[in-house]
């Protein structure tokens, strides 16, 4: 049970690369928080910085108050589950699980049962005695976690460890996960590229690029509203829509326009935006942020010439040209349309976003 | 049909190969047991119709009889009579060879196994120094280490002692070993390692739990390897000793070459006998030579 | 987002490298460093050292300082540059047939046939065995009144009587030679194998695909994806054969009349026959220099077209 508290950590290699940089993050104790962001943007190495595979080069990591910079891995509570598993290929599935017991000196019945008890949980009793070649990606996935779960660490560390399955079975073993996290009560670190995954899991997001956070807030906050146009385009699918154009009106007349668009922004979101008429702006507009059933209305109208039509099985996604850029929306299967149609689609424009356009700033959320 | 012409190109040339590799030691093995009188016929009796074993009878029995001037021709007529005082030197000094390549395998395994580890999984300064100073020691000739080595063997007075040549293995089997298990500890995954870390494994016990039983063909390579330089090796040898004491088996069978009295037939003998161990040791244990000296997949 | 949280310490000066992994490392380290230092670099230094005194074990108690005169005695012996020579064509000689018959064996032992196994286990034979055995072998085969290589090329009507091979200057080199390819072929051919193993098998697939033939195959994709092990073998038998020893000891001792008097023996001649050792700390110490040098220079010349 363990809060993990990092401040102005930086990592730099030998090499003079810079992978993080002042970065404070504060982890609550039984919080389910994940690291979302590209590949190299030191989600991973902020985990194993916290595991302690890397050192900190500058600034310091706390479990609950204690600081643990020069604490080498194999002194610290944590358990660790890896991308590609990592179980000892010459070790049987029961060893695989008990050696971080064995390593710490439990007594051997305490080590048995433990095991014996994690291995029910996760449904492999009967693989106790084979050997990681002999199971599939999904059961060496649970060994995996069996082997994290069997320890009772202060707090879980997840790299990527759905990434290695296919689709179907990351689905299943993401409620799992989530399961898991309401029973032990314990801190967990997930780091994933996976947007979705992210959404579904985590108590808070952490977004990150290139070795700094971008944002930090509920699953909620981050996709209602984020703080500048990488957060907003990282997550969400298809990846939101954006419109360059200019504010224009005040008060209760605010709106963005561009060409012959106009759209109306809703007193909520103008407040922030007072007195900046004919400011350049940048519009978000995520793809399910349309309604196709709405008769549209002035002021929340997008008028358009279909360019694409791709059916995905319970929805569409629909192509359309507007105002010189291709937007993509996604509306449900009955809608029908053709490529060459002009549509004209209502416009949810209490959720649109607005940014500035050469910094990716959110002009809403800050 | 084009199977059946590529086949018989490869038979063909596998047999050229073969005949190549093999007929010089068939030749040995056949003169080995060859009697004096087909020894020394012209043309050579290529598969002798009266084989003797009686050499290889000599060699072992040779230190209960004691060998004088006047005893030496107590040796069986049929293989020339003549028996090298000498001859009783050789099982002594291949226990010589023995115990020298054991003793330079354990110690090859304990020092060059964990400097290997270090090199191929842990970051740290000073890493690929390392690995170009370990390189660069085995580009040395045994030659310049000659000189030096006898002049302080000589002064500590382990001229005629088996550690001296022990520690001078060491000089050129080290870097080999250790190049080999590097590259082959490279091979084997990183995340293993963190996991044993992570699991609660010091540096050592991830060595020792996880990657060293993991590594056994590279292991086992190395222990053949250098097993085999150990008892193969003759220059240092030569230097460093100078009576049947501590000499090697090399030592031993290069005096009889070098003695015209003794029949063909028994250097030959001598020369199967210094063989068979060796040989047997690389045709039992083949495959690993080629696996633990490429990095091997593993999988898990 | 760096705001400082709680009344936690920001500051923190750290190394790069993990203390722990770097203290573990030396540790590790420590065992194999210590050794090579004691018998590989220590002597080394010993033997230069050595070679600036005039020590001759013939009178070891007047051993007087001669700065560079080992060198320049050795540099001025006509016999030091013959050797030169001889080792030099001696090298060339044996490096050049064992990368031949090493490549055809390696192409060989890639193409699966039954029995191919049977071929690799039999290749170590001459690996395996010490080089005093392999001299004896040969000097017995090259014997000029009852040895094997006579009666066969007097079967075959290619000579008349018996010739005394060993004692042939011209043929000398030769004969040792082959004596030394004969058992070092097997470690290339390995190593080769190994190299033409890790071509990947999509490059001949589409080649083939592409047309081209078995020879151009062999060309295009064989030879360039060989290179980085021939360099290795290159290297390896060059440095093997500068310095051996072994069979010159066996089977002419220097001989006939120097005719296979190579470096490494003029080493040993000057140290343990004339008992010279600061000349022959010198030529020891050149021999080493030079080899190093030349694997440096391999290295990086052949090194730079990988």
């Amino acid at each position: 049970m363990a809060r993990i508290t990092l401040n102005s950590v930086g990592k730099r290699y030998p090499n003079g690369f810079a992978a993080l940089e002042d970065l404070s993050l504060a982890i609550a104790d039984k919080e389910f928080l994940v690291l979302l962001g590209p590949s190299g943007c030191g989600k991973s190495t902020t985990l194993n910085l916290i595991a302690g595979l890397e050192d900190v080069t500058a600034g310091s990591l706390y479990f609950d108050d204690v600081l643990m910079n020069v604490v080498p891995a194999h002194r610290r509570d944590v358990a660790m589950v890896f991308q590609s598993y990592a179980l000892y290929p010459h070790k049987s599935v029961y060893e695989n699980i008990a050696f971080g017991l064995r390593m710490r000196g439990h007594p051997r019945a305490e080590i048995e049962s433990r095991v014996k008890d994690a291995a029910r949980r996760l449904e492999i009793e009967p693989l106790l005695e084979r050997r990681p070649h002999q199971l599939s990606g999904g059961q060496r996935q649970r060994v995996a976690l069996g082997r994290a779960l069997v320890r009772q660490p202060a707090a879980f560390l997840m790299d990527e460890p759905l990434s290695n399955l296919d689709a179907a079975l990351r689905i299943a073993m993401r409620a799992e996960i989530k399961q898991l996290h309401h029973t032990m009560r314990t801190t967990f670190v997930y780091v994933t590229h996976d947007q979705a995954e992210a959404l579904t899991l985590a108590d808070r997001i952490v977004v990150m690029r290139e070795g700094v956070i971008q944002q930090i807030g509920s699953p909620e906050e981050i996709y209602d509203r984020p703080r500048n146009t990488f957060v907003a385009s990282f997550l969400g699918n298809p990846p939101i829509n954006y419109l360059e154009g200019a504010l224009a009106g005040d008060g209760a007349g605010m709106r963005f326009e561009r060409g012959a668009l106009r759209l109306a922004l809703p007193p909520a979101l103008a407040q922030p935006l007072r007195g900046q008429a004919g400011r350049p702006v940048r519009l978000g507009l995520r793809a399910e942020d349309v309604d196709e059933r709405r008769a549209p209305r002035a002021g929340e109208t997008l008028q358009g010439r279909v360019f694409s039509v791709m059916p995905v099985g319970s929805d569409q996604y629909l192509g359309l040209e507007s105002e010189g850029t291709q937007l993509f929306f996604r509306v449900g299967r009955d809608v029908r349309h053709r490529e060459g149609d002009n549509v004209a689609l209502s416009v949810n424009t209490n959720r649109v976003q607005v940014f500035d356009p050469s910094s990716g700033a959110s002009l809403l959320w800050q | 049909m084009r199977n059946l012409g590529r086949n018989i190109l490869l038979f063909a040339a596998s047999a050229v190969f073969l005949v190549y590799v093999l007929a010089p030691v068939a030749w040995l093995v056949s003169s080995s047991v060859q009697q004096e009188s087909e020894i020394t016929s012209r043309p050579p009796q290529w598969i002798p119709r009266q084989p003797t074993l009686e050499n290889f009878r000599a060699i072992f029995e040779a230190e209960e009889k004691q060998v004088t001037y006047e005893t030496r021709r107590q040796g069986d007529p049929a293989t020339g009579g003549f028996i090298p005082s000498t001859a009783r030197d050789l099982v002594p000094a291949m226990w010589n060879s023995l115990i020298v390549a054991v003793a330079v395998v354990v110690l090859n395994l304990l020092v060059g196994v964990p400097a290997a580890y270090a090199m191929a999984k842990i970051r740290f300064i000073g890493r690929s120094s390392s690995i170009y100073f370990m390189l660069s020691t085995r580009v040395i000739p045994d030659i310049a280490l000659v000189v030096p080595f006898f002049l302080f063997i000589h002064k500590l007075g382990l001229l005629d002692h088996l550690g001296s040549l022990i520690i001078t293995y060491l000089a050129i089997t080290i870097p080999f070993t250790v190049f080999i298990l590097v590259s082959y500890f490279e091979s084997l995954p990183d995340e293993l390692d963190k996991a044993a870390r992570v699991d609660g494994c010091s540096r050592l016990q991830t060595l020792l739990r996880v990657y060293v039983p993991l590594a056994t063909p590279s292991l086992v390579a190395v222990v053949l390897f250098t097993f085999l330089t150990s008892w193969n090796e003759f220059l240092l040898a030569l230097m460093f000793t100078q009576t049947p004491a501590s000499q090697t088996m090399p030592i031993v069978v290069a005096a009889f070459t070098s003695d015209f009295t003794i029949s063909f037939s028994f250097i030959n003998a001598a020369g199967v006998i210094a063989v068979i161990p060796p040989v047997v040791l690389a045709v039992v244990f083949e495959r690993y030579i080629v696996s633990g000296l490429t990095a091997g997949a593993v999988k898990g | 987002m760096s705001a400082r949280i709680g009344a936690l310490p920001g500051a923190f000066r750290a190394a790069p490298v993990s203390r722990y992994d770097q203290a573990a490392a030396m540790w590790l380290l420590a065992p194999m460093l210590v050794v090579l230092l004691a018998v590989a670099v220590f002597p080394v230094l010993y033997s230069f050292w050595v070679s600036l005194f005039d020590l001759k074990l013939t009178r070891p108690h007047r051993v007087p300082f001669v700065w560079f005169e080992n060198y320049a005695t050795v540099f001025q012996d006509p016999l030091f540059w013959s050797s030169v020579w001889r080792t030099t064509w001696f090298t060339l000689m044996s490096v050049t047939a064992i990368l031949v018959i090493a490549l055809l064996i390696a192409i060989l032992l890639n193409e699966e046939f039954p029995g191919r196994r049977f071929l690799s286990a039999m290749l170590l034979v001459p690996w395996a065995i010490p080089y005093v055995a392999n001299g004896l072998m040969w000097k017995w085969i090259y014997d000029s009144g009852y040895g094997a290589l006579n009666g066969l090329l007097l079967q075959l009507d290619f000579i008349d009587k018996y010739m005394f091979w060993l004692g042939d200057p011209d043929k000398t080199l030769a004969l040792i030679a082959n004596a030394f390819v004969w058992k070092e072929v097997p470690l290339a051919a390995i190593l080769l194998l190994v190299g033409l193993k890790s071509i990947p098998a999509d490059l001949y697939s589409a080649a083939r695909v592409d047309g081209a033939n078995l020879w151009r195959r062999f060309v295009h994709i064989t030879l360039p994806g060989l290179r980085p092990a021939f360099m290795l073998v290159m290297i390896y038998e060059t440095m093997m054969a500068i310095r051996h020893f072994d069979l010159f000891f066996i089977l002419t001792e220097g001989g006939p009349a120097e005719a296979s008097h190579v470096l490494a023996w003029q080493v040993y001649v000057e140290t343990f026959r004339k008992l010279s050792f600061g000349t022959g700390s010198a030529l020891a110490y050149i021999m080493a220099l030079v080899t190093f040098l030349l694997a440096f220079w391999l290295i990086r010349m052949l090194g730079r077209k990988l």
